[in-house]
């Protein structure tokens, strides 16, 4: 009976020292207490990340999520996440950290807080030689292809004319398949994106019809997480300052950083 | 750019095979288990746990798995609970097992006449006793067919992980999908592969079926 | 904290899925048993090829996943040349799907039915088409109704894997609003219910069909 009140209180104990863990509301100390911090990546937008043969994730954002984890002297746990799942990955504290080449936009502000700019990003439409597009209201009754709740799904809710049929799909994979399989010959998606496709697929090289909106990459968080907010923003800026991010992208993007970027 | 021989294809999907048969797996004991304890209860009689049982069935047959699969890993942890892909995975197809096994195991009881309760009370069994020696020996036998033949949704259900970003078969197969564009090649050894993990046991199935019913 | 009032906004973007979701079960289903009724007399009643080959099938579908099957003819299909909308697609992967289950039970069915039935019918100088429709299918039928019933409710609730493919149906609804107002519980949860609804309203369909179609069995 003894043994039974001491394994009940030991549990009891146990379980309310969880229920604090997860109560308190400061995530940087949490990342340092369980010396481990956990970011999400892309596994399906090269080059900010992408699988290799290994299937592990490789790329700007899984680069830029093992400075933050270095710098902040933890471990780091890299989470593939898709674009259409990583706000909730955040909201529901799954990672700590979104690097998933993440834009700004006022309705993503609501759910989540944002960091400064790493990595320069344009989105546009692109599509196959032989569809005429030159602006954003020739989009009427042309189909398009687009991945869910992206910056560039918003974009086009806003601006492209009632009548353009916008096919979204899942994750950016299924997007590019989409586009690749000739499902779809119009894609909304960054610049880098498609410069990755047409080297792949030459054949099916998509080509730049217009310009939607330059939405630089931030890192997201859980909102109200000022000391974090702080701690990134300080390490992104040390970054800039000592060329690691001009590094970066002269890796995968062979070239460098664009002038001003970051001011 | 990093080229994928067929050898890294094949390599890649054997590998995620084996995390969609350690989810079918722990999804199937974990159903047979849920299964087993709803069954037991509703071996009471007691019009209220047969209510709730009922609706427990209702409930997880009448939505989709998919809708199961991003309520329990979404839905969950907005409210407070925090699950992972393969945690959340695990439950909704358990969830979805045992309602169905639940279901099948009851038809079996019910095909073993009532008289067999009857007799058995006369003979002076209690309620456990004529389960344990009378009903569960013949129901096991009856039941053992559609249960195996069932393994074989189980194992398909577990494709839906992928959605929830579970990686395993199905998942590998839309990452290398996306690496090399080849849809064709890749969907058809990802299906390849789920045949020749459903279709022995489709056929054991079968085989205990017609067994049964010769010995019958 | 839970807001389903949020949802409120969204109201014609879950109808319109809703709709979608109706119309493809409704046609699919049709199709699908139509296929299935094929399918399961050939396989009772053909030669051993034409067996072959439906039995080639319905093994095939049976036992790989829905989510593949829609994968491999939305993606993979237009590397043979063969391009189908997303709307197309879904329509012949459910189709394909619910025809493989129904063969299955339906050709428990015409078992079931006694060789005497066939004779008989010969005898009274049916041929083999109107035996089948007026003598062996509705008693076939009625004996695997419930099974049927549950299969077709069990593709519809599948039906929610379409989706993934852009197609605007009930889960794509509840994708979208949960991508746009990061409300993921509430959006899911309303979705269930209504899936939930139609599997009630799918079921009580079939009953009120099954009461007309096997109507013989009250009048004498």
């Amino acid at each position: 009976m003894n043994r039974l009140t001491k394994l009940l209180s030991k549990t009891l104990i146990i379980a309310a020292s969880f229920s604090a863990l997860s109560a308190s509301a400061d995530v940087l100390q949490d990342i340092k207490d369980r010396n481990l911090i956990r970011i999400a990546v892309p596994q399906d937008f090269p080059p900010f990340g992408s699988i290799g043969t290994d299937l592990k994730p490789q790329g700007i954002d899984v680069d830029m999520a093992n400075y933050i984890a270095t710098e902040m002297g933890v471990k780091v746990e890299i989470v593939p996440v898709t674009s259409a799942n990583r706000i909730p990955y955040l909201q529901t504290k799954k990672v700590d950290l979104v690097i998933s080449s993440l834009g700004k936009n006022p309705e993503r502000e609501k759910a989540i807080d944002f960091s400064t700019p790493y990595a320069p990003f344009f989105l546009g439409v692109f599509g196959s030689k032989d569809v005429a597009v030159t602006k954003i209201d020739e989009l009427a009754d042309k189909t398009v292809g687009v991945t869910r709740g992206s910056v560039e799904d918003l974009e086009l809710e806003k601006n492209a004319p009632k009548s353009v049929n916008v096919r979204r799909f899942e994750d950016n994979n299924t997007t590019l398949t989409a586009y690749l399989s000739g499902q779809v010959n119009l894609i909304a998606t960054g610049n880098l994106v498609a410069a990755e496709i047409a080297k792949r697929q030459p054949k099916r090289a998509p080509e730049n019809k217009f310009m939607l909106k330059d939405s630089p990459c931030y890192i997201g968080m859980a909102k109200g997480e000022t000391a974090l907010q702080a701690k990134v923003n300080e390490l992104i800026k040390g970054a800039l300052a000592s060329g690691e991010l001009n590094d970066i992208s002269m890796k995968w993007l062979k070239a460098p950083l664009p002038k001003g970027f970051g001011a | 750019m990093i080229e994928f021989s067929n050898y890294d294809i094949l390599r890649n999907l054997l590998f995620a095979t084996q995390w969609t048969i350690l989810l079918s797996l722990a999804a199937f004991i974990g159903g047979t288990t849920v299964a087993l304890t709803l069954t037991a209860l509703r071996l009471t009689r007691n019009p209220t746990i047969q209510r709730i049982v009922k609706v427990y069935v209702e409930l997880f047959q009448g939505t989709p798995l998919l809708m199961q699969m991003f309520l329990c890993f979404f839905g969950l942890s907005m409210l407070g609970y925090e699950i992972s892909a393969w945690g959340a995975a695990i439950l909704s197809l358990t969830f979805f097992t045992s309602a169905f096994l639940v279901e099948i195991w009851r038809g079996c009881i019910d095909t073993l006449p009532k008289g067999q309760w009857e007799a058995s009370r006369c003979l002076g069994l209690s309620f456990l006793q004529t389960l344990r020696f009378i009903i569960l020996p013949q129901a096991i036998r009856v039941a053992t067919a559609p249960t195996v033949g069932f393994s074989v949704q189980v194992i398909k259900g577990t494709a839906l992980a992928s959605v929830i970003g579970f990686v395993e078969l199905t998942k590998v197969g839309t990452m290398l999908n996306n690496a090399t564009f080849e849809p064709f090649k890749i969907f058809t050894l990802v299906a390849l592969i789920y045949f020749v993990l459903c279709y022995p046991l489709s056929l054991y199935s079968k085989h205990l079926e017609k067994k049964f019913n010769v010995s019958r | 904290m839970l807001y389903f009032s949020d949802l409120l906004q969204y109201s014609d973007v879950f109808l319109s899925g809703l709709k979608t979701t109706v119309e493809l079960t409704v046609l699919t289903t049709i199709l699908g048993v139509a296929l299935g009724t094929v399918c399961a007399t050939v396989r009772q009643y053909g030669n051993r090829a034409s067996q072959r080959v439906v039995s080639v099938y319905v093994e095939l579908i049976r036992n790989t996943p829905f989510i593949v099957q829609l994968f491999f003819i939305f993606f993979g299909l237009p590397a043979l040349g063969m391009m189908l909308s997303p709307w197309q697609a879904s329509m012949i992967a459910l189709t394909i799907n619910l025809g493989a289950y129904s063969a299955e039970i339906i050709r428990a069915g015409l078992a079931s039915i006694s060789k005497g039935q066939m004779e008989a019918a010969k005898v009274l100088g049916l041929n083999f088409r109107q035996t089948l429709t007026r003598v062996i299918f509705i008693p076939a039928f009625e004996k695997i109704y419930p099974a049927l019933t549950s299969q077709c409710i069990i593709v519809m609730l599948g039906s929610a894997v379409i989706s993934q493919i852009s197609v605007q149906d009930l889960t794509y609804a509840a994708n979208l609003v949960q991508s746009r107002n990061f409300r993921a519980f509430e959006s899911y949860f309303v979705t269930a219910l209504m899936y939930l609804g139609l599997s009630i309203l799918l079921r009580f369909a079939f009953n009120a069909l099954g009461k007309r179609l096997f109507a013989y069995r009250t009048a004498n």
